[in-house]
């Protein structure tokens, strides 16, 4: 979790404009979903990767470690694609190691799009746009402060775990499971202690419901959004000429 | 069980995003109404949302050997209800896809489905009636943990195979293969989901002191 929100805070694109970025990933996204994955979803991993790799300056690493989880998933359901059942059995289905194929690049392209918006805009940047382009307020508000609550969570039921570890707390699978139940039992109260602090702490502050934060905005650069206006319309050219 | 970014049809994605929008939207109205009555509410909405997103990056002693996590659904909706789960949920879901890599944008409406409106509804439907049938409370809390985690699963599985048919048998036989395949992991997952819950529910019992303020949060207990 850490590894991807310090990546996110930390890169080379990390200033840049949140519409730029938007504009980049959500297009990519769109053009790897509509067109027929060859070669649309091709080009697109592509250069979504270049980005995230050589442009934003992502370590190779943590794209990896990012993209690991997903690929089992994606192998589980590729290879249920290939088959199909019927009466007389389980057998390979024709086109189905095609359709895999498809399903597989499509997939991976998307993936590496939405990868790239995760991994170069931290999560309090987006859901500023979020707001900005109309969400209400409210659900704003309660998304970023979750954001906070999350790592200081995630902070204590860290120090738990490591307690109960120390006290023999995962010696066998029933222990670790009653372990984890007393974690979380004990996390619950926390958690809304933790919330209700912070409702004391702002209403000593004659808090009246309305939650203003200074946010740094980008000036957004007008000759990269053509450029990768221009990127993206080469590519739907592809997709139409090929499809 | 997320599906990942990419994996479904733009046809399918934007169906399954068009069948969650209302309950997401009838979960923000709600939520809306809850902070204008008690503006403090916000706090507690966000440290729940916090918390259930928590339980998804724990670590459950695995049965399969796979690594697994509790879905978190079965006693969020139990303590906060369905409803507000459902806002909670998506943001939880978004969190997840941003901070974990897991699941996406195109598939948020029907990870949101799967796992923020069907797991939620059912567990709350079946601890209410395992509750007014007179069960125990441990096992009322372990059939809602077990059965909201199974329906997750569940759906999901239909949502892959309407998606993707078998060539020969359609989509019954997708479900068979989709439901087959993660059938291994899910159903001791379901399981010990549900004895983690009862034991955490046991271990909340014991400080009942905080119950009515999460019942006020929730609004759907005292109301």
């Amino acid at each position: 979790m850490t590894a991807i929100d310090r990546v996110a805070h930390c890169n080379r694109w990390r200033h840049r404009s949140l519409t730029e970025k938007v504009v980049f990933a959500l297009g990519m996204l769109l053009l790897s979903v509509v067109f027929p994955p060859y070669p649309v979803a091709v080009i697109v991993l592509m250069v979504t990767m270049a980005a995230t790799l050589f442009g934003a300056g992502i370590p190779v690493r943590v794209w990896l470690a990012c993209i690991i989880g997903p690929v089992g998933f994606l192998f589980t359901g590729a290879m249920f694609l290939a088959i199909q059942i019927d009466s007389s059995g389980v057998s390979l289905a024709p086109e189905g190691l095609f359709i895999a194929g498809n399903m597989m690049t499509r997939a991976l392209a998307g993936f590496a799009c939405f990868l790239f918006l995760a991994l170069t805009t931290p999560t309090t940047d987006l859901l500023a746009g979020l707001r900005r382009s109309g969400v209400p307020p409210e659900i704003v508000e309660i998304a970023l402060l979750m954001y906070r609550f999350i790592f200081l969570l995630a902070d204590t039921s860290r120090s738990m775990s490591r307690a109960q570890a120390s006290r023999l707390g995962h010696s066998s699978k029933w222990q670790q499971l009653r372990s984890l139940g007393l974690l979380v039992a004990n996390l619950l109260p926390r958690a809304m202690d933790q919330g209700r602090r912070l409702e004391v702490g702002l209403a000593a502050r004659g808090w009246t419901g309305n939650m203003r934060v200074l946010s740094r905005t980008v000036p957004l650069s007008i000759p990269t959004l053509i450029l990768v206006i221009v990127i993206e319309l080469v590519i739907a050219a592809a997709g139409v000429h090929f499809s | 069980m997320h599906i990942m970014e990419g994996f479904l049809p733009i046809e399918h994605a934007i169906g399954w995003l068009g069948i969650s929008a209302p309950f997401v939207v009838a979960g923000v109205i709600r939520a809306k109404r809850i902070v204008r009555e008690r503006p403090q509410a916000k706090m507690m909405l966000a440290a729940a949302g916090a918390f259930t997103f928590m339980l998804s990056a724990l670590k459950m002693p695995s049965v399969t050997g796979s690594c697994s996590h509790p879905t978190g659904t079965g006693l969020g909706a139990v303590v906060f209800g369905p409803a507000v789960m459902s806002v909670l949920g998506m943001i939880v879901l978004l969190f997840q896809a941003l901070l974990l890599a897991h699941g996406g944008l195109t598939t948020l409406g029907a990870n949101v489905f799967s796992m923020a409106i069907v797991g939620p509804w059912v567990s709350w439907g079946v601890w209410r009636l395992a509750s007014r049938l007179g069960a125990s409370i441990a096992i009322a809390v372990f059939l809602a943990a077990t059965l909201g985690n199974l329906s997750t699963y569940m759906t999901t599985s239909v949502q892959l195979a309407l998606a993707y048919p078998d060539v020969s048998s359609g989509i019954p036989g997708a479900i068979i293969k989709f439901g087959g395949v993660f059938a291994f992991t899910q159903i001791p997952l379901a399981i010990v989901e549900g004895l983690l819950t009862v034991v955490v529910m046991n271990a909340l019992s014991g400080r009942a002191g905080k119950v009515d303020e999460i019942e006020a949060l929730c609004g759907e207990v005292h109301r």
